[in-house]
């Protein structure tokens, strides 16, 4: 039975999934072109410098590319589930209503991760070609918002889309307006370290909300 | 031995009631028609039993089960057609197929082939690209494949050519008499439900009108029509008739009384007519004279 749900899900996002990994290597490609072209005419010491001290970030292209990626992994997975409400196809299986919603979810959210580790790793190793640890693991850490920016997106927008009255879409959709903003403000670099930890802690809490949507959904609520 | 049984139910939407403390019951094996027009509950009470639905108040058992606690195992031999043939309709054939297959330990796949085989559609054509016909098959094709003890089959009729709707209508007479399923239907097209139910059940605003098996009803539900002496004349007919619609001398009235009772009770009444005929109906006839054209 698992590997039917898995199959199901990897048919409606397998396209989302490649299309991702094929923009964050061009993302990837442009940024490692851009650094090498700028070394070659700043020097490597300067061009440094002014990653450290003046805040200039050479991967700024990422920034938002896990969101959008968090937000079409969701939208591929379940804007079909809705459509006619199919979801009750998948709630009329004979496995438990909320086992199969959380598997569906852990399925979705461990392709995100998987694509984002594949983008983190060739970044990390790309960057290791051109620069020292310290500024590769500073990137690391200001990039990381972005990246948890992404699993929240994927997380809200899969309780949005579950969500069965459009006054409740409404309202998760500011909240998670609202939240996911937070991992996109101030520019500095790792400025968000003090708060990583909290922030990975309630987007861990948010991808359980979706069950809430599903029993929602299932008790009739229109 | 019931394979649905619904008790006491009462159900609201905001305040408006749909219906209140109803309750019906479906014998294992029979094929029972759920009829009623557009608000009076139909999907309502379809949602209810597939557990998509919380009522207000009372409950439904399938199989001895509460509908909104259903265990897998009661769901496996529950087979679900949703109005329209919703499916997944960004697989294709091959892939629905292997989907379902996993859920279900005695999935048997040749009778879905063999519906499949006689559709004009490519191996790899989504089912999304398909027409209503072709994709009532595919829905149809799964439930056969699945091999469910009960099957719920809402308004299966729906978005069907005639020559779809009598494919299914006859291959799904045929399979339920013959493996002893019980089926739950409901249809918009009334004379699709002539062919394919033992019993009806017609709903009404807030009630159930009728529930019997559809030979009884159609055997004791008749419709007389009479032309009056005189065009003024008033006739109440509150005594006997169900339902009596005049125009002019023109009188077409429903009841459950015979030929002899009736005739008894326009004379009773002091009601004179012309002409007396009993007009044999169809089971859409009878649910209109029931249910009223408004």
């Amino acid at each position: 039975m698992l590997k039917s749900i898995l199959y199901k899900e990897w048919i409606k996002i397998r396209l989302v999934v490649w299309i991702a990994l094929g923009l964050g290597l061009l993302a990837l490609i442009n940024i490692f072109l851009k650094v090498r072209h700028d070394i070659m005419f700043v020097d490597a010491a300067n061009y440094w410098y002014s990653f450290l001290f003046r805040g200039f970030t050479y991967f700024s292209i990422l920034k938002f590319l896990p969101f959008v990626i968090g937000l079409a992994v969701a939208i591929a997975q379940y804007f079909p589930e809705t459509v006619n409400k199919r979801i009750k196809l998948t709630f009329h299986l004979p496995v438990s209503e909320n086992g199969i919603l959380i598997k569906m979810h852990a399925f979705g959210a461990v392709m995100l991760l998987a694509i984002f580790v594949v983008i983190l790793g060739l970044f990390t190793a790309g960057s290791a070609i051109f620069f020292p640890s310290n500024i590769i693991r500073a990137s690391l850490l200001t990039m990381l918002p972005w990246f948890l920016a992404g699993m929240a997106t994927y997380f809200m927008v899969a309780l949005i889309l579950l969500e069965p009255m459009w006054i409740f879409r409404g309202l998760y959709a500011a909240a998670a307006a609202g939240f996911v903003t937070i991992f996109f403000t101030g520019a500095s670099i790792g400025a968000f370290r003090p708060v990583l930890l909290p922030l990975t802690l309630i987007t861990l809490v948010l991808s359980c909300v979706v069950l809430f949507s599903g029993y929602r959904f299932r008790k009739g609520e229109m | 031995m019931y394979a649905i049984e619904c008790k006491n139910l009462t159900h609201y939407y905001g305040k408006k009631l749909v219906y209140e403390n109803l309750s019906f019951n479906v014998e294992e094996g029979k094929i029972l028609g759920l009829l009623g027009k557009n608000g009076t509950g139909k999907s309502t009470t379809i949602n209810i039993l597939n557990g998509f639905l919380q009522p207000f108040s009372g409950e439904c058992l399938i199989y001895g089960e509460n509908t909104q606690t259903l265990s897998p195992d009661t769901k496996r031999r529950i087979g679900f057609l949703i109005e329209g043939h919703i499916q997944y309709s960004f697989m294709n054939i091959h892939q629905i197929e292997k989907f379902y297959s996993g859920f279900y330990p005695d999935w048997n796949s040749a009778p879905y082939w063999e519906l499949m085989s006689k559709l004009k559609v490519t191996p790899t054509q989504k089912i999304s690209t398909m027409s209503c016909g072709q994709r009532s098959q595919v829905a149809l094709g799964l439930i056969l494949a699945q091999d469910p003890d009960l099957l719920i089959l809402d308004d299966f009729s729906m978005g069907l050519d005639p020559g779809y709707r009598r494919l299914f209508i006859d291959y799904m007479r045929e399979y339920a008499k013959a493996e002893h399923k019980t089926v739950f239907v409901t249809s918009h097209i009334i004379q699709d439900m002539e062919r394919l139910i033992d019993d009806v059940m017609i709903m009404d605003y807030n009630k159930i009108l009728a529930q019997q098996p559809v030979d009884q009803f159609m055997n004791t539900f008749r419709q007389f029509n009479i032309t009056l002496t005189s065009p003024e004349q008033e006739v109440d007919l509150d005594g006997i008739a169900v339902n009596i619609e005049k125009v002019k001398d023109k009188v077409e009235f429903y009841t459950y009384s015979t030929e002899d009772e009736v005739k008894n009770y326009l004379t009773s009444k002091g009601i004179a007519y012309n002409s007396f005929e009993e007009k044999k109906m169809s089971l859409e006839d009878a649910f209109i004279g029931l249910t009223r054209k408004y």
